[in-house]
């Protein structure tokens, strides 16, 4: 991988809880708890995990959305942790958010046309006559009639809001573009064009992406490289085909058996690992693996201690006590 | 399938409709669907193709106005439910059919405990005094899976996560045992290692009590893990129906072709970046259904027959049947 064009070391996000009685310390959810990893130039991070486990965080902290509080993400050569807001402001131009829900992202008052404008005039890019010209090319490229440009965003479909929303985005033309589950509102046939759409974007203008989902099949289908999520923390980061070919944490181990696939059908259903109960608190984590509690291959060792995240070949990282490097071979707890 | 020869639910010529000032949305049009004790029917498509709707129209749901079904017969165990009394089928609902909803969010009432909620059918249908409506509602929530159910019956909706909620949907709607559950994309809110969970739930309660189940879903993962037949819905009308293994390996109507090859595939070895298949353009609106096919404007073999006229539903293979003209004149 070339020099990469975010570099997330150690990000922590913490919420304090609102609290009603004084004499009670004050709690806090440890939405996001150390989370460090790189996304090269031109590629795409997928990252999975459950609700809950602190992957929209992570996107909305990339952004300084919400307030970081400990780490630093650097986006190329510049550490916007440490910018105030006028210079983060500005920032923003080479970073853009792609929300989830195409209906709640767009304002309902506004004509589209003036609603893929909107950061070019925020952001003060270019003239008036530019802007409409650069407006136009968006509404092209994200397959767009040019004359939709004066309608309101309850005239348009589900897909065709997020055609909207991804050209809002692109519109400062920035370098890296997170999208938040951009295609789970949609129905399952638009979900194919607008993922067409976003691969198409990366081939044609080389962007980076950080893609969040929960659905594994997505992610496989765009990602170069895969982080797992779990309870705020990442457990295993590979390569795409390592990952997907032989996933090492029994987490991702058992979260991809629980997919349903078409040529799995029934097999696939006898054979799938089963989970008990839900994950822990992210307000008083146990103090080892965070997974223990649910983990079919948890020792007595996994609750006391909370393993590192270790990279056991290049490129692959895991967090497990249980993962082993035998000689050559990786030994995997499950599966 | 049953050896009884008589489907636990058949439904024939099905059809509603919507009205809306002038205007008539034709919302089913002759939907024709049985399913057997102990068997799992699928029902897949789009949003507004008609799935939930016939899930209400089994239960005489319909919103009324606008909504009215207008013709057909759903016999649900020898008795035509569209001719039953409102009386006779309050005992139907939630008793003899149970029905799980899409959004365990809103589905629940917020002021009431769980408990309250699950004792409520028990009371009403299985005529449980209070004690043994609570007793009964514990029972229920440990076998959908809920840790410390003698202390969940006491608490509210909010206290719940949203994969809880849907258990405790599960709860109501098997509680007075059904002989045929009908559930709406009853995992749709909920994290793959939860909907795991429930389809397992889901198969025991399916194998142990003999029962029939309408399982309602858009994903075709879904339909291979769980069901034996599968009805594929569009434009208000069933447009594929076959076993699933059929279904499956060898898909008739371009759509459902369409459906199987649009969604990204975890077993695929797939080059990274290639492109799915897409199925162009978007579902029609029920208030402007074309007189011809109603997949024609995105269907890639459309022929010129095919925006003129409705293709008649036509028996390819025993079980196996579609409605589309490239496969009419197939010898069956």
């Amino acid at each position: 991988m070339s020099a990469p064009l975010v570099s997330v070391r150690n990000l922590r996000i913490h919420f304090a809880r609102p609290h009603f009685n004084p004499l009670k310390p004050r709690e806090t959810v440890r939405a996001v708890d150390g989370v460090s990893f790189d996304v090269g130039r031109g590629t795409t991070l997928g990252i999975v995990g459950e609700s809950g486990s602190g992957k929209t965080t992570v996107a909305r902290g990339l952004l300084r959305l919400v307030p970081v509080t400990s780490g630093h993400v650097v986006l190329g050569g510049t550490d916007i942790t440490a910018l105030g807001a006028e210079a983060m402001r500005h920032m923003r131009r080479h970073m853009q958010y792609v929300f989830q829900d195409p209906y709640s992202s767009l304002n309902p008052r506004v004509r589209a046309g003036a609603i893929v404008r909107s950061p070019l005039d925020v952001l003060g890019i270019g003239t008036p006559a530019e802007r409409e010209a650069r407006v136009a090319e968006l509404f092209a490229a994200v397959g767009l009639r040019p004359e939709s440009q004066h309608l309101f965003p309850h005239q348009f479909s589900g897909g065709q809001r997020q055609r909207i929303n991804i050209a809002r985005a692109l519109a400062p033309a920035p370098d890296l573009l997170v999208c938040d589950e951009p295609v789970s509102a949609l129905d399952v046939a638009i979900r194919a064009q607008i993922l067409n759409l976003l691969q198409q974007l990366k081939r044609r203008l080389g962007i980076t992406y950080l893609f969040i989902s929960h659905d594994m099949a997505v992610v496989k289908h765009v990602a170069d490289e895969v982080a797992v999520m779990y309870l705020g923390q990442i457990v295993e980061r590979a390569p795409r085909m390592a990952f997907f070919a032989r996933p090492l944490h029994p987490y991702s181990v058992a979260l991809m058996s629980a997919v349903p696939t078409v040529r799995g059908g029934r097999e696939r259903a006898a054979n799938r690992i089963r989970l008990t109960g839900d994950p822990p608190s992210p307000i008083n984590p146990p103090p080892g693996c965070r997974f223990a509690a649910r983990c079919p291959a948890a020792e007595p060792a996994c609750r006391q201690s909370m393993p590192e995240l270790r990279e056991l070949v290049p490129g692959q990282w895991v967090r497990c006590h249980r993962v082993e490097v035998v000689g050559e071979a990786i030994r995997r707890p499950l599966g | 399938m049953a050896g009884t020869g008589m489907p636990l639910l058949d439904i024939s010529g099905l059809s509603v409709e919507f009205r809306g000032g002038s205007r008539t949305a034709r919302v089913l049009n002759d939907v024709a669907l049985t399913v057997a004790a102990n068997e799992t029917l699928g029902i897949v498509g789009e949003s507004g193709c008609g799935k939930s709707m016939t899930a209400l129209a089994i239960l005489r749901l319909v919103p009324s106005p606008p909504g009215r079904i207008t013709g057909g017969r759903i016999v649900f165990e020898g008795e035509d439910l569209l001719q039953a009394s409102e009386q006779r089928l309050r005992d139907v609902r939630g008793h003899r059919i149970g029905m799980i909803f899409q959004e365990p969010m809103t589905s629940l009432n917020p002021v009431l405990t769980i408990g309250d909620q699950l004792s409520e059918t028990l009371v009403k249908h299985l005529k449980l005094d209070a004690r043994a409506a609570r007793g009964r509602s514990i029972e229920l929530l440990r076998a959908v899976g809920i840790p410390a159910p003698e202390r969940r019956v006491d608490e509210y909706p909010h206290q719940l996560s949203g994969g809880m909620r849907q258990r405790v949907m599960i709860a109501m709607a098997i509680g007075c045992e059904p002989q045929l559950l009908i559930a709406d994309e009853p995992t749709t809110a909920l994290d793959v290692t939860v909907q795991a969970q429930i389809f397992e739930l889901l198969r025991e309660l399916r194998d142990r009590r003999g029962m029939g189940l309408i399982l309602i879903t858009h994903d075709m993962g879904v339909i291979a893990e769980m069901t034996d037949r599968v009805a594929v819905m569009y434009g208000g009308r069933v447009v594929e129906e076959a076993a699933t293994a059929e279904i499956l390996s060898a898909p008739a109507h371009p759509y459902t072709r369409g459906l199987i090859a649009c969604v990204p595939d975890l077993d695929a070895e797939e080059a990274p970046g290639a492109d799915l298949v897409e199925i162009a353009g978007m579902v029609p609106s029920v208030w402007d259904l074309p007189r011809g096919c109603p997949f024609a404007d995105r269907c890639a073999e459309a022929m010129p027959r095919c925006v003129a006229e409705m293709p008649p539903t036509t028996v390819m293979t025993a079980g196996h049947s579609v409605a589309c003209w490239l496969h009419q004149g197939v010898p069956s």
